[in-house]
């Protein structure tokens, strides 16, 4: 099956198209003269320039999409708005006062205000930093770490492999949350409760994960021809897991990791509700929405604005990681 | 088949072992004296120290309690909670409770996310399909609390439609509402992987020469689509029921459910080990044992898949 799809892509659609609209209207056997179809034109194959990569295609149909364009503008003003919250509101969001408790929005202050009085709207800007640094850093490291493992072990193969599929059973038996809040109970990490505890705890559950899917990818990749190819003629086994196996796996690393970055989100907002995740002086969308639950018959706005925020951003990674699977994957930009 | 479900049964151990052994050690190094909790911060006299302390084997360096705990398991024997209640009697007062509750969500889950997901995937590109793709989105983004607390707020008090809180019992029609906030991310899972699945399977030989043979439509889609599709759909529901589980603590935080969730919240919180790791085992039990289930199903949905 996928031979044939290569088989249609190389050829070149333009000429398919032609032959298939000429057995559409004339009888099937109908032979074009030569004068019609050039030898040229059949056999056209351009040779001006280099092939696309797999990136330089992908990017030319992400551009494409409107999925891919709306996240990823809805991504850029999240982060911008993480790294200077200053722009966007002059409130500072640590100035509340109870004469406003509960408040409705007013001029200034467009999404009212909470049970303490503070304003809603600059401690939705201001709580976007901490939720987004668990997200991103969380998946850097799970990236790293298991990215690493799970490439050792599909490559290497062996023991190593057979002690990781021990060990990733394991925490795939322990739920996320639930070995979060375990974790979120030691010594080391409930004194120090910070945004690193939180990604460091999330990334202790989230690695096997993407180790699994690394492991896979990779083993598909190691036994293509072009890696052979690289150890016949020499190179170390070592460097073509680096210089040919591994660019050639990192399609499905990348999606999953993007997808997986809303959800750190979510789980660090679950942590926070359930009073284990950041501690209370920090401003995060958790937090807030944890606080707004007592409130919810009386301010039900108080619970919303930052759970619409969290909602939306989380939202748009798991798009933007949509897209670009689409992206990567040749069968479904077709539209097969 | 037998020799393979020996196999995997056997292959429960090393992980139980596993995954017990890492709860056990992470509670056992978390701080706070559970003794000296249980007396509320009033002076106990040594003795009574002592004796609590030996009755729960607290004075026992780490490796000698797991193995205690392990020997006592070998009989049945789970251990007592702080308060006095042996962890069996809670559990089996909770357990019933959060698989009723599981249970309802996969349900829901399985059954609303196969039939969205073949309309979805047999009509793609149409009105239909769009509506229920971004719904989807949107119920994954969203996180599970606060669609919990909303749907409580609107059905269970604006429009009481349902109880907003579940009683002591945790009867079937009171968990219904929980069930579906329980199973609604997972809901969204399980539209967007049938429908691929199907699209996929929808133009595949088999199906055209069905379609050729003159079969309705309905019947084609049922047996010859629907069957071939499910594969990845039962994989996931079957790893779906332990994160059902897990992920039952902040539902039933929400909707006040006396299951599982609750009972291990509360031991985590309060250090108390016995319970936390019986229920933590109970859930890798479950986990391991749908998962065994899962592959067995394989042999059924796909008559090439065959166990030696």
């Amino acid at each position: 099956m996928p031979e044939n799809q290569n088989f249609n892509s190389e050829a070149g659609l333009p000429v398919n198209r032609r032959a298939g609209k000429v057995s559409k209207y004339k009888i099937e056997h109908y032979v074009a003269p030569l004068d019609e179809t050039p030898l040229q034109a059949v056999d056209s194959v351009k040779e001006t320039g280099k092939p696309l990569s797999m990136w330089a295609e992908a990017w030319r149909s992400l551009r494409k999409q409107p999925l891919f364009i709306i996240s990823a503008i809805l991504i850029l003003a999240v982060i911008i708005v993480a790294a200077f919250p200053q722009w966007f509101t002059s409130q500072d969001p640590t100035y509340c006062a109870l004469e406003n408790s509960n408040e409705p929005g007013r001029e200034g202050h467009i999404m009212g205000f909470n049970l303490q009085g503070c304003d809603i709207y600059s401690r939705v800007i201001y709580g976007t930093r901490a939720s987004l640094l668990v997200g991103i850093f969380t998946t850097l490291i799970v990236i790293i770490v298991g990215g690493t493992i799970g490439a050792l072990a599909g490559f290497y193969g062996g023991w190593i492999d057979t002690i990781l599929a021990r060990l990733g059973d394991i925490f795939f038996a322990l739920p996320l949350i639930l070995g979060a809040i375990i974790v979120m109970q030691l010594p080391a990490f409930r004194d120090n409760k910070s945004v690193w505890t939180v990604i460091i705890t999330l990334a202790i559950f989230g690695w096997p994960q993407l180790a699994r899917i690394t492991r896979g990818a990779v083993i598909e990749a190691r036994n293509a021809d072009f890696v052979k190819a690289s150890r016949s003629l020499g190179l170390s086994k070592f460097k073509s897991l680096v210089k040919h196996v591994l660019p050639n796996s990192i399609a499905p690393i990348i999606v999953v990791a993007t997808v997986n970055l809303g959800v750190y989100i979510v789980a660090e907002a679950t942590l926070s509700f359930l009073g284990v995740g950041l501690p209370p002086d920090i401003m995060s969308w958790g937090n807030d929405i944890a606080t707004a639950q007592t409130q919810l018959r009386s301010n039900p706005m108080m619970l919303m604005w930052p759970a619409l925020f969290l909602s939306v951003t989380v939202l748009s990674f798991i798009m933007l990681g949509d897209a670009v699977r689409d992206a990567l994957d040749p069968k479904a930009r077709k539209g097969a | 088949m037998l020799s393979f479900t020996l196999k995997r049964i056997a292959q429960l151990i090393p992980v139980f072992i596993g995954a017990t052994l890492l709860v056990y050690f992470l509670v056992f190094a978390t701080p706070g004296d559970p003794i000296a909790a249980l007396s509320g911060g009033k002076p106990m006299t040594p003795a009574t120290e002592a004796a609590l302390r030996a009755q729960y084997n607290l004075d026992q360096p780490f490796w000698i309690q797991y193995g205690l705990y392990l020997k006592n398991l070998v009989t049945f024997d789970l251990g007592m909670s702080f308060s006095g209640q042996p962890v069996a009697d809670l559990l089996g007062r909770a357990f019933p409770v959060t698989a009723r509750l599981a249970i309802l969500a996969l349900l829901i889950e399985g059954v609303f996310g196969i039939i969205f997901g073949v309309i979805a995937g047999m009509r793609k590109g149409k009105f239909f399909d769009s509506t229920i793709l971004v719904a989807s989105l949107i119920v994954i983004a969203v996180p599970t609390f606060v669609l919990g607390f909303v749907l409580q707020f609107v059905i269970g008090v604006k429009l009481e439609w349902a109880k907003p809180t579940v009683s002591g019992a945790g009867t079937w029609s009171e968990l219904i509402l929980p069930a579906m906030v329980l199973g609604l991310v997972s809901l969204a899972y399980v539209i967007r992987l049938t429908r691929t699945s199907v699209i996929e399977n929808k133009s595949a030989d088999y199906v055209r020469t069905a379609t050729a043979k003159g079969l309705s439509r309905n019947r084609v889609v049922r047996v010859h689509v629907l069957r071939n599709s499910l594969i990845p759909v039962v994989t996931f529901l079957g790893a779906d029921l332990g994160s059902l589980m897990g992920g039952a603590i902040v539902t039933e935080g929400i909707f006040n459910v006396p299951g599982v969730g609750n009972l291990l919240y509360r031991a985590i919180l309060k250090g108390e080990t016995p319970t936390v790791v019986a229920v933590v085992g109970v859930l890798v039990i479950v986990f391991v044992i749908a998962n065994l289930i899962v592959d067995m199903l394989y042999a059924l949905l796909d008559p090439r898949i065959r166990y030696a």
